[in-house]
């Protein structure tokens, strides 16, 4: 056995309930194991157990009967902005060297060994962590735990803060890793490593475990768990448009946006150029394209947060300040929590109206199930739930346009779904959606048109037509 | 977004970090007890010279950086000059009050403190964090749990900014009822500081976590900087003794000011 615990009891401070009762995980050498479950039920805490870091590093009251913890770990955490202490690629890798005690003439060698091996290639290596990609810095951190040259790895949801370009990348890398390497693995995204793992082991939101078996058999027989709990596995999405019914947006609507050769600068630099175009009523409109290629800027061209020539026109009317932009287009911003001004979720959404006020924000609490939540700081809400208080709050003066800046993002497949689906109830109410996402599946399944941005310019504005072939589909079967 | 500054390294970036700070601490005690407003004037000149040839970085940014030091140079000049005490009055007028004794020893601290100022300009542009930490260890055996997470903090601080940047943003756009008088001044704390500090304390408790991860601990280990002194620093001090002794015979012997010691 190379790790592994037996009895394991956890307690939290502040909450009345063990978080594992007498949890026992038995890990071998050279197996790759994912933990799967719902958010909080313990994958996280487990996995820092496991690596020896609670309680060492974090401090909390547990007992255990066994604990075999691995001689050296090697842990790579969500965040990719909060795992590194230095500023510099090199000095990041010299920092595990230094740890180890490696003298400085051997270090050069060994950085570019290490960095070799996670696929990045620098000429020289003192380049500054700041200016990479968000799936680079995580295959940084990959290849400093990997300096550690640990026993076992440990992966903590390496890829929840990353686009499916920076996913698939950190995947692959992972993959290229020595074959007997041990390791435990946290995803919510299952279906890019449910094909690399030998062991599955599932746990309910009390964190016992129900299953512990082979991939196939866990993906054959826990479906139905796996959809409960949010997990992305392979085939989510095919099953999440079956149950859908997806109206059509009507082809005669509306014109309620015009958008004139509108330019957005940042300084001097013109961030991005739109052309003249028109936004019809219930139109759903994804904006894709690269990374700094301009989509939020976009976004905020619209909203007039940026400096702007040309303008927005919404119901004829010429949007010149932030103020009169708020009046008719909602925005809402990536992190949720930057937009809350209040202490309280019923304050939040009652801030920005005047009358029936307490009728209002009852109604809409009851509408989406956060009535029981309403005397909560809205920083304790989970991240599904504090995405949709932010669009709450951003439409409460009843504006016709919402503009998102990749709502979906690091969300699980449940909150994911759930979101799209108020988005689309909004739609079909008559609301315009105007969002920015990675997500080919959200441009796939909801969109009606896509903007297609590169270097700051659209480069495309089709529409898309998915959602005729959807009800053909239905009238055939 | 670009943080860091483009600059060419000169020898002064090479002079070992902790040398530096500690003589520096010495130079700006030893700036205390000129009072001689000739010598300090003529002392001035040693800072500028590096300041305006030596710092590696581009003639516009250090004119920029100039203008707050001026400012301060004539401000606190002029605070002495107008309200000092003296007896051989030059002018007066309300409460404005200028003698002789009072405008050189405005002159005097206005001096002074110009000089405070370039050398810390000095200190702060040719010397990067990093390297001053590496430094502090190894030269003044500063244990490394402090030192590595000041580096920790130094990186968290253009992280802040940045999202100090999105939640004005966000605010702006969310539309706030501004307070009144003083009820402002609290609510845009609030605003502000609630959101910032609960995204850095997280932030600083993972960094924190994962340092620890990466097996960091508080003994002995080896250092891929390796800085000890060398003849930069050497010829730093022989400069600044070259240019002390220069000012000195200068101030003496060719004085501007009718006065030589601001404390008679």
């Amino acid at each position: 056995m190379k790790v592994g615990v037996t009895n394991l009891r956890v307690k939290y401070s502040g909450s009345s309930e063990l978080l594992f009762n007498d949890l026992s995980l038995q890990i071998q050498k050279g197996e790759k194991v994912l933990l799967l479950g719902p958010s909080g039920c313990g994958k996280s805490t487990l996995l820092q157990v496991l690596s020896g870091l609670i309680p060492s590093a974090v401090p909390v009251p547990m007992k255990v009967e066994e604990n075999v913890i691995a001689e050296s770990a090697g842990y790579v955490f969500q965040d990719p902005d909060a795992q590194f202490c230095m500023p510099y690629v090199d000095e990041e890798m010299a920092f595990v060297l230094e740890n180890r005690g490696i003298s400085r003439e051997d270090m050069d060698g060994l950085i570019q060994m290490y960095l070799h091996k996670v696929g990045l290639h620098f000429e020289n290596a003192h380049v500054e962590i700041s200016s990479l990609s968000q799936g680079m810095k995580q295959r940084l951190a990959i290849a400093s735990v990997l300096s550690l040259e640990p026993d076992v790895l440990y992966l903590d949801e390496p890829t929840a803060l990353l686009d499916p370009e920076g996913t698939t990348d950190v995947w692959e890398t992972i993959k290229r890793i020595d074959e007997n390497q041990t390791m435990v693995i946290v995803e919510h995204k299952v279906d890019t490593v449910i094909d690399f793992v030998h062991r599955v082991v599932l746990f309910d939101e009390n964190g016992n475990i129900i299953a512990d078996a082979d991939p196939e058999t866990i993906l054959s027989f826990y479906k139905h768990k796996m959809k409960e709990y949010g997990i992305w596995y392979p085939g989510v999405w095919d099953e999440h448009k079956e149950e859908l019914t997806l109206k059509r947006s009507s082809n005669q609507s509306n014109s309620v946006v015009t958008v004139e050769d509108l330019k957005g600068y940042r300084g001097k630099n013109c961030m991005i150029t739109l052309p003249e175009l028109e936004i019809c009523e219930g139109e759903w409109i994804v904006v894709t394209g690269e990374n700094g290629a301009g989509k939020s800027s976009l976004l905020l061209s619209m909203m007039n947060v940026l400096k702007t020539t040309g303008q927005v026109c919404v119901n004829g009317k010429k949007l010149r300040s932030i103020e009169e932009a708020r009046e008719e287009l909602a925005f809402v911003f990536q992190n949720p929590e930057f937009q809350f001004v209040t202490h309280s979720v019923y304050d939040e959404l009652a801030y920005s109206i005047t009358d029936h006020v307490h009728e209002k924000v009852t109604n809409w609490l009851t509408e989406y199930d956060l009535l029981h939540l309403q005397d909560q700081h809205p920083y304790q809400l989970s991240t599904g739930q504090k995405r949709k208080l932010s669009v709450g709050t951003a439409l409460f003066g009843d504006q016709r346009v919402l503009l998102l800046d990749e709502p979906t993002f690091g969300q699980d497949a449940k909150n994911t779904f759930k979101l799209l689906q108020y988005f689309e109830e909004l739609r079909s109410k008559g609301t315009i959606i105007l969002m920015v996402t990675h997500d080919p599946n959200i441009v796939k399944t909801y969109a009606t048109r896509e903007w297609v941005i590169s270097k700051g310019a659209l480069m495309c504005d089709r529409r898309l037509n998915s959602r005729e072939e959807e009800i053909v589909h239905a009238v055939d079967s | 977004m670009q943080w860091t500054l483009n600059y060419e390294e000169t020898w002064l970036h090479r002079m070992n970090p902790a040398f530096k700070l500690v003589f520096f601490l010495v130079l700006f005690l030893g700036l205390l007890f000129i009072h001689n407003p000739n010598v300090i004037t003529y002392v001035t000149f040693i800072p500028l010279v590096l300041v305006a040839f030596y710092t590696g970085h581009k003639r516009k940014l250090l004119l920029i950086l100039m203008i707050p030091f001026l400012l301060l140079f004539f401000s606190s000049a002029s605070s002495m000059i107008f309200f000092g005490q003296g007896t051989t009055t030059w002018w007066k007028w309300g409460l404005i009050h200028i003698t002789e004794e009072s405008f050189y020893r405005g002159l005097h601290i206005g001096f002074r403190a110009l000089n405070f100022a370039l050398l810390g300009l000095i200190f702060a542009l040719t010397t990067r964090p990093v390297l001053l930490f590496y430094s502090l260890t190894q030269q003044l055996h500063v244990p490394p749990r402090f030192a590595y997470s000041f580096m920790a903090a130094v990186r968290i601080l253009p992280m802040m900014v940045e999202e100090f940047q999105q939640l004005k943003t966000a605010l702006l756009v969310r539309g706030i009822k501004k307070e009144k008088g003083i009820k402002r001044v609290t609510q845009t704390i609030k605003l502000y500081a609630v959101p910032l500090l609960s995204q850095s304390i997280r932030r600083a408790h993972r960094i924190a976590v994962a340092m620890e991860s990466k097996q960091f601990h508080n003994g002995e280990r080896t250092y891929y900087y390796n800085t000890r002194l060398s003849k930069f620093d050497l010829f730093f001090v022989m400069y600044v003794i070259f240019g002390v002794g220069v000012t000195m015979w200068l101030g003496l012997e060719f004085p501007t000011y009718a006065i030589t010691d601001v404390r008679k």
